[in-house]
């Protein structure tokens, strides 16, 4: 009995200090979030002429769904502990040959099913080497998206801009369009969260992805099939892509490929690591995602109309990006011992 | 022998004690050595005698006592303090730099800020002659074989002017003959008096080369003088001796009823992975538990591996595993697990239990990655009634099945991390080093649960460093050394002495 008292009181001292050390991140790195977002908002709408009109919301709302978009599939593949660079090229060059293929009086449906095909092939393609062959998922990835665009801009388009053929309504309506008043891109972009966090949160697949970013040793030895849901996740990281490229294509009626040598990757990133995704795998979720695409989406549209020069604003994300990866290695530092020390 | 340094040895520790989070590593040893003396350092896994070693060349600090060379009190804080006193351990894996020429990784630490390499490759090359090594200082250190690595590393101590080098092992991996040439060399550093720590399991190599010899068990000295005075039996005796625990063992030890051999679930026959697993062969029976002994590297924990799915066996001349009559060969351990074998890790911290999930989250991670708990959706109810089920069968100290698993002590998640595995409905169980870092009721606990599983008709095999262990719940035990089953006891006829002779060479 007694040391069932000492047991129970270790345990107590442990949940107290876990609190202490862990409660900022776990608890409440979204909320934090979310709360700097509204402070920031609420200041922008004061302060900033022009924030806070219609138009401009729902210029933001268009702006910032491409990119929430992304960062659902991106969510996905960081929680198992990776990463893909490669979703701007699949989202580029996918989506143009949809185009392409739509031009050329294939169908709509069949032209989007072919670029879907295309997109979940990379994206099985990245799975397969990082988890059959072994080559890191950032090296991986990085020369996948490059490859992508290569081959795609050599031999599949035939310029730098292919635009959406005529009498397409509906890959316009993808991008301009309203439901109820609201912008589709922003439906669009709240569907796919919604089935991410099912994915997530409610399938077994979704545990395992948590299982696998947490542990990929101690997944693979409790009989989870690491491989398969390695493939199964950039394979749903390039469909997402796919999406985000008809989505972008649908609200200026084009694709630019050169959109591969933008930044928009980085800005990925930043919203999916800002709004608590440890990049140390098994921790985060959708809602992290939402709290850092309104936070990133608020400061953008806010320097826009403040007319902040490019530099500045590629100062301004680094920073914010170097402080969220400084934050989420304090409170999930990457060396197993140190992570636990907090239990001993 | 070395009588006219021992009233002022070279180094000495002082009643030195090393806490690893609440377990005592070793405590209150006291130890000294003398200048030109071998000193032999021998005891079970986890007695301590790495750590001790570890903490005179740096590798570690004391959390208390002192190391005082030549009567000088030192506190290392890095490898490099200690080699600039002179202290040079030379580990078991080599700590060599593979993609480095030999003469590299001999200079390699103190190199001046120019290096010419024609100036170097000579130097080596006198340093090698000089201690009768053949080993090219221009050949890349990957190209060696172990004994010339371990020859490399001896270079590299000895140009370090090290007055005390510190061997971990050092005859594991080299031939007879090598070995000779290495006892050589050692005699010779002897003479130019160099004190050497000598650890080692095998026996007579210790009593044949040293002048003193200290034993240490479970952290502690319990005994230390000249070789002279010992023989094998009273150093096994020595390194066991837990003449009371014994008995107390000895009772724990219910007689069971061997009338009916039972059904033979699983047979390994002639297993061979790489090095580890040299040629393994064994049964296991329904309704028993299978204990393994063995040394650290004896290939125990690897054969459970290879028949768990989780390491792989030679493809060609790998041998033959059958389960129930059919032969079986898994890629992944979800094959495995698919026909009811789990292997139960070693290192729950490593590769057992995921931190971030609840008690019942981990429970159910286990629960559906099998055939028949396979499923699309997640179900909260099936959930929390499998993760409440098995806290209750377990005896998990929680609050909750939905405590999160890292708030838990050592003994309740190693409880997890067992039902994780259990809730796979298993027909065959393999615990590696069940027990290891957990509190002593919870051992008992866990103890008497492995006993149920057997009740129930399910194959257990049971891994472990710890004899008494191994003891009080093996229905038979086999002990493995250097990747082969050299003996097969009975429980009956087991006792520490026997087990631990047959697991040292």
């Amino acid at each position: 009995m007694a040391d069932a008292v000492a047991i129970k009181d270790g345990g107590s001292a442990a949940v107290k200090m876990s609190e202490g050390k862990f409660g900022l991140g776990t608890l409440s790195q979204e909320t934090l979030v979310l709360a700097t977002t509204v402070v920031i908002f609420l200041a922008c709408a004061l302060f900033v002429n022009g924030f806070a009109t219609l138009p401009n919301i729902s210029t933001l709302a268009r702006s910032v769904s491409v990119l929430g978009i992304l960062g659902v599939g991106m969510t996905v593949v960081v929680i198992g502990r990776g990463l893909d660079l490669s979703q701007v090229a699949v989202l580029a060059i996918c989506a143009a040959w949809s185009l392409k293929l739509i031009g050329l009086g294939y169908g709509l449906a069949a032209g989007i099913a072919m670029g879907l095909g295309m997109a979940v092939a990379i994206g099985a393609f990245n799975g397969f080497a990082i988890s059959i062959i072994g080559i890191p998922a950032l090296f991986t990835t990085l020369a996948s998206g490059t490859l992508v665009y290569g081959i795609g801009r050599w031999l599949m388009l035939d310029g730098i801009i292919t635009y959406a053929p005529d009498n397409q309504p509906f890959l316009l309506a993808l991008g301009q369009g309203e439901v109820l008043g609201i912008p589709v891109p922003l439906v669009i972009f709240a569907a796919v969260a919604l089935v991410g966090h099912f994915i997530l949160s409610r399938t077994s697949a979704g545990r395992f992805v948590y299982a696998f970013g947490d542990n990929a040793e101690a997944a693979r030895l409790t009989g989870v099939s690491v491989r398969v849901l390695t493939i199964g996740q950039y394979a749903f990281s390039a469909a997402v892509a796919f999406l985000a490229g008809l989505v972008t294509a649908g609200s200026v009626a084009s694709i630019n490929t050169n959109v591969f040598s933008s930044s928009l990757i980085f800005d990925v990133l930043l919203i999916v690591v800002l709004g608590g995704v440890s990049l140390s795998g098994g921790r985060g979720s959708i809602a992290s995602v939402l709290a850092g695409t309104a936070l990133i989406g608020t400061l953008l549209n806010a320097m826009i109309l403040l007319d902040v020069q490019g530099d500045v604003q590629n100062i301004v994300k680094s920073v914010v990006l170097l402080g969220a990866i400084t934050l989420d290695r304090k409170l999930h530092p990457r060396d197993e011992e140190t992570a636990r020390q907090g239990d001993l | 022998m070395t009588t006219q340094n021992r009233e002022e040895p070279m180094l000495r520790v002082v009643n030195g004690t090393k806490v690893y989070g609440g377990a005592q590593a070793i405590s209150g040893v006291d130890f000294d050595i003398g200048r030109g003396e071998i000193h032999g350092l021998v005891g079970e896994n986890g007695a301590g005698k790495s750590t001790l070693c570890k903490a005179l060349a740096g590798a570690i600090s004391l959390s208390s006592g002192d190391i005082l060379l030549d009567g000088q009190k030192q506190s290392f804080a890095t490898p490099a303090d200690a080699l600039r006193a002179g202290i040079v351990m030379v580990y078991q894996e080599t700590s060599l730099i593979p993609t480095m020429t030999v003469a590299q990784n001999i200079i390699l630490g103190r190199e001046k800020y120019m290096t010419r390499l024609r100036g170097m490759y000579i130097a080596a090359q006198q340093l090698l002659q000089s201690m009768n090594f053949h080993v090219d200082p221009t050949a890349m250190v990957s190209t060696l074989g172990a004994a010339q690595k371990q020859m490399v590393e001896i270079a590299r101590a000895v140009h370090h002017r090290a007055r005390l080098i510190i061997f971990d092992e050092p005859t594991a991996t080299l031939t007879p003959e090598e070995k000779l040439h290495f006892f050589d060399l050692i005699r010779r550093l002897k003479a130019e008096g160099v004190a050497i720590i000598f650890i080692s399991h095998a026996l007579e190599e210790a009593l044949e080369l040293t002048d003193r010899v200290t034993v240490l068990r479970d952290g502690e000295r319990v005994h230390s003088g000249p070789t002279m005075e010992l023989s094998r039996e009273i150093l096994v005796k020595h390194m066991v001796g837990r003449d009371l625990s014994q008995t107390y063992y000895a009772d724990a030890r219910k007689p069971r009823a061997h009338g009916a051999r039972k059904k033979k679930v699983l047979s390994v026959q002639n297993v061979i992975m790489g090095k580890m697993v040299r040629n393994m062969s064994f049964s296991v029976y329904a309704g028993e538990i299978t204990g393994i002994s063995g040394l650290i590297g004896s290939g125990r924990t690897e054969i459970a591996k290879v028949v768990s799915g989780v390491l792989k066996r030679n493809f060609i001349y790998g041998g033959m595993i059958y389960l129930n009559g059919k032969p079986i060969r898994y890629r992944i351990p979800r094959q495995a697990i698919a026909d009811g074998i789990v292997y139960i890790t070693e290192d729950r911290k490593l590769n057992g239990f995921f931190e971030t999930m609840r008690i019942d989250e981990n429970i159910y991670v286990g629960r559906i990655s099998t055939p028949e708990g396979r499923t699309m959706l997640l179900s909260r109810k099936e959930q929390s009634r499998v993760g409440n089920e098995w806290v209750q069968r377990m005896k998990v100290r929680a609050i909750n099945s939905r405590a999160r698993i890292i708030e838990l002590s050592g003994g309740n998640q190693q409880k997890v991390v067992v039902a994780k595995s259990l809730v796979q409905n298993p027909k065959v169980v393999f615990f590696d080093e069940p027990t290891r870092g957990v509190d002593v009721g919870a051992i008992q606990e866990i103890h008497d649960f492995i006993r149920s599983l057997a009740a129930q008709g399910i194959a257990v095999v049971v891994i472990s460093s710890y004899l008494p262990e191994i003891l009080s719940l093996s229905d038979r035990i086999l002990v493995a050394r250097q990747g082969r089953i050299v003996e097969e006891f009975s429980s009956a006829e087991a006792t520490e002495e026997k087990i631990m002779y047959a697991a040292i060479h």
